[in-house]
């Protein structure tokens, strides 16, 4: 079964971008243990400030709409129709929403929450896009066809 | 091939660290997923200094599986020297580090010039039970830690009996065992309790010999210490429980130890008459054949079913039904402690099944004609099938349930009266 990957990568070569920098998603699609660059997706630039007041809870300290959520307004839960952090999280999450699993150099607890709620698999590591891909493409492809994963020492 | 336990009477490899934890100051540091050491953490008398809500764990997750853990553990181990006071750092393995391939070993050999003593313990899930881990916790501590000493102290013995925590009466037990070695003028050496810890590891390469008092759990790990540390060792299979068994028990240790034969018996003879004292004062109560039941099953791990049986019959007379060893014993053990149930006194014979099957068991003892109510000895699970049957039942072995115990114990002389105590507290009960 094919499925999608998402990266965050500046130059297609490291996996160097937390996922807050990510300003587009490189996304490669995988075949069994084959895979290759499918597209690179523009994340939306989201107007949080107007998205923050919108939701009504800005006065109460939510100046950093990103981290608001958390901080500034208990009652947010973390859902969708939160105080902007997680409005334009929920956003971000959704470009790649198709896709099984996301590579970073550094994943937010918030978001890894939002993903997890997604089922899409969140991977905060620094290394090659390379090393990153055939480690992940192993490890699924075992998975989907019910291998153990025991390495032989 | 796929087994059933229903029932199950013991925890994974990993469950080692309440082996670890029995040590004095020695922290166990978890390379594991985080529900590992919450699921293996349930059991009573395990807080203290360290306690398993503390035990640093990697809490490793997908990431690790896929990327290995190898960075997390490193971290793990940095920062447990860093911010845990311990004087034994011992790194356990789960199953899924293992399965993944982390080399722990490598991870573990960096922190050989730390301060303090950083060993590890392969105690994957797969590779067996608790029993199994307990092993290999001790086997760490010899591979990785003891060094062989030439210097030898005179009369010093290492001792060592069945798993702490998995049995119930670990503490009160190794301590009588020390009891009954020292009156015999030897100088007992263990690692386990209050105020052993590592100054008495540090002492077991100077022991003159180990002393090995279990069935079977712990027999590989003398004799890694006889290759490795030329440490000779005397395994006595049986857990002296009452008279019978604990004089011949004293008789043995003596006679390998090399002490005076009238020492021995002088001690044995000193104990012997206090405790024939008890049972005759209470003999009208042993006469009195209403009070106990005609036959009896222990449900146990092999050092109580063993013990108990042998106790039984040949202090209390009472007619043995089938038995039940359920610590999964390894098959190469079986022959040898099956013919430990054909040497009981008055040439009784017990029939002893190695079975993890909880329901099997319980149909045995259902279908069994035990001439009259059941005395059944075992863990928590017993109780119902017992009570269902009128029968007694005490809670000897894992899991337990309805009985908290400190530092109670089941060995010796003062042991076995002790067992006798309990077992007829609950026999007249019924009367009442």
């Amino acid at each position: 079964m094919a499925y999608k990957i998402a990266i965050g990568t500046s130059d297609g070569v490291n996996v160097d971008l937390k996922f807050g920098e990510v300003k587009s998603f490189t996304i490669y699609s995988v075949e069994g243990k084959e895979y290759g660059l499918l597209e690179v997706r523009d994340v939306p630039e989201a107007d949080t400030s107007k998205e923050a007041e919108a939701s009504g809870c800005a006065p109460s300290g939510c100046e950093q709409p990103t981290q608001g959520c958390s901080v500034g307004c208990g009652g947010c839960g973390g859902n969708s129709s939160g105080c902007g952090g997680p409005g334009e999280l929920t956003e971000k999450i959704a470009v790649i929403g198709d896709c099984r699993s996301v590579v970073c150099k550094k994943v937010g607890f918030q978001a890894q929450k939002q993903f997890e709620k997604k089922a899409i698999s969140v991977f905060d590591v620094e290394c090659t896009v390379k090393e990153a891909l055939d480690k992940i493409t192993f490890y699924y492809d075992k998975l989907d066809n019910h291998q153990s994963l025991k390495v032989n020492r | 091939m796929a087994k059933l336990l229903d029932k199950q009477r013991y925890k994974c490899a990993l469950a080692a660290m309440q082996t670890v934890q029995a040590i004095e100051r020695a922290l166990p540091v978890l390379h594991s997923g985080p529900g590992c050491a919450q699921k293996l953490s349930e059991s009573t008398g395990s807080s203290g200094y360290f306690s398993p809500n503390i035990f640093p764990c990697t809490s490793i997750n997908e990431k690790d599986v896929v990327f290995g853990g190898v960075k997390k553990l490193n971290s793990t181990i940095e920062n447990a020297l860093k911010v845990v006071d311990a004087d034994l750092y011992v790194v356990l393995t789960g199953c899924i580090p293992e399965i993944v391939g982390d080399d722990t070993g490598e991870v573990v050999s960096r922190f050989a010039d730390s301060e303090k003593p950083v060993i590890y313990a392969p105690t994957a899930g797969f590779k067996g039970n608790n029993f199994k881990g307990h092993e290999q916790v001790v086997d760490a501590i010899i591979d990785q830690y003891l060094k062989k000493s030439d210097q030898k102290e005179k009369g010093l013995i290492n001792i060592w009996a069945d798993v702490p925590y998995q049995d119930l009466f670990w503490l009160g037990n190794i301590r009588q065992l020390e009891k009954l070695i020292s009156e015999l003028g030897l100088t007992p050496n263990t690692i386990f309790g209050y105020k052993r810890g590592i100054k008495n590891i540090d002492k077991i390469p100077h022991a003159e010999f180990n002393l090995l008092v279990s069935p079977w759990v712990g027999l590989s790990n003398m004799k890694k210490m006889e290759r490795k540390l030329g440490i000779p060792y005397l395994h006595y299979n049986t857990l002296p429980i009452g008279a019978t068994e604990t004089s011949k028990f004293l008789r043995e240790v003596g006679k390998f130890a090399g002490v005076d034969e009238a020492k021995v018996e002088a001690v044995i003879k000193e104990h012997e008459d206090y405790y024939y004292y008890l049972i005759e004062r209470y003999a009208d109560l042993f006469l009195e054949n209403r009070v106990i039941n005609k036959q009896f099953t222990v449900v146990a791990d092999a050092q109580y079913t063993l013990g108990i049986t042998k106790f039984l019959v040949n202090d209390l007379g009472l007619v043995p039904a089938k038995q039940f060893i359920v610590d999964d014993t390894p098959k190469n053990y079986r022959d040898q402690i099956t013919e430990e149930f054909k040497k009981l006194n008055f040439g009784i014979e017990a029939e002893v099944s190695f079975e993890t099957d909880g329901y099997k068991i319980h149909e045995e003892i259902k279908n069994h004609d035990y001439h009259g109510y059941p005395l059944v000895l075992g863990g928590y699970y017993e109780k119902e099938v017992t009570e269902n049957l009128k029968g007694n039942f005490l809670n000897v072995s894992w899991p337990v349930q309805d009985k908290v115990v400190f530092d109670s114990f089941y060995v010796g002389y003062e042991g076995g009266i002790r067992l006798i105590e309990d077992i007829y507290t609950v026999a007249v009960s019924r009367f009442n």
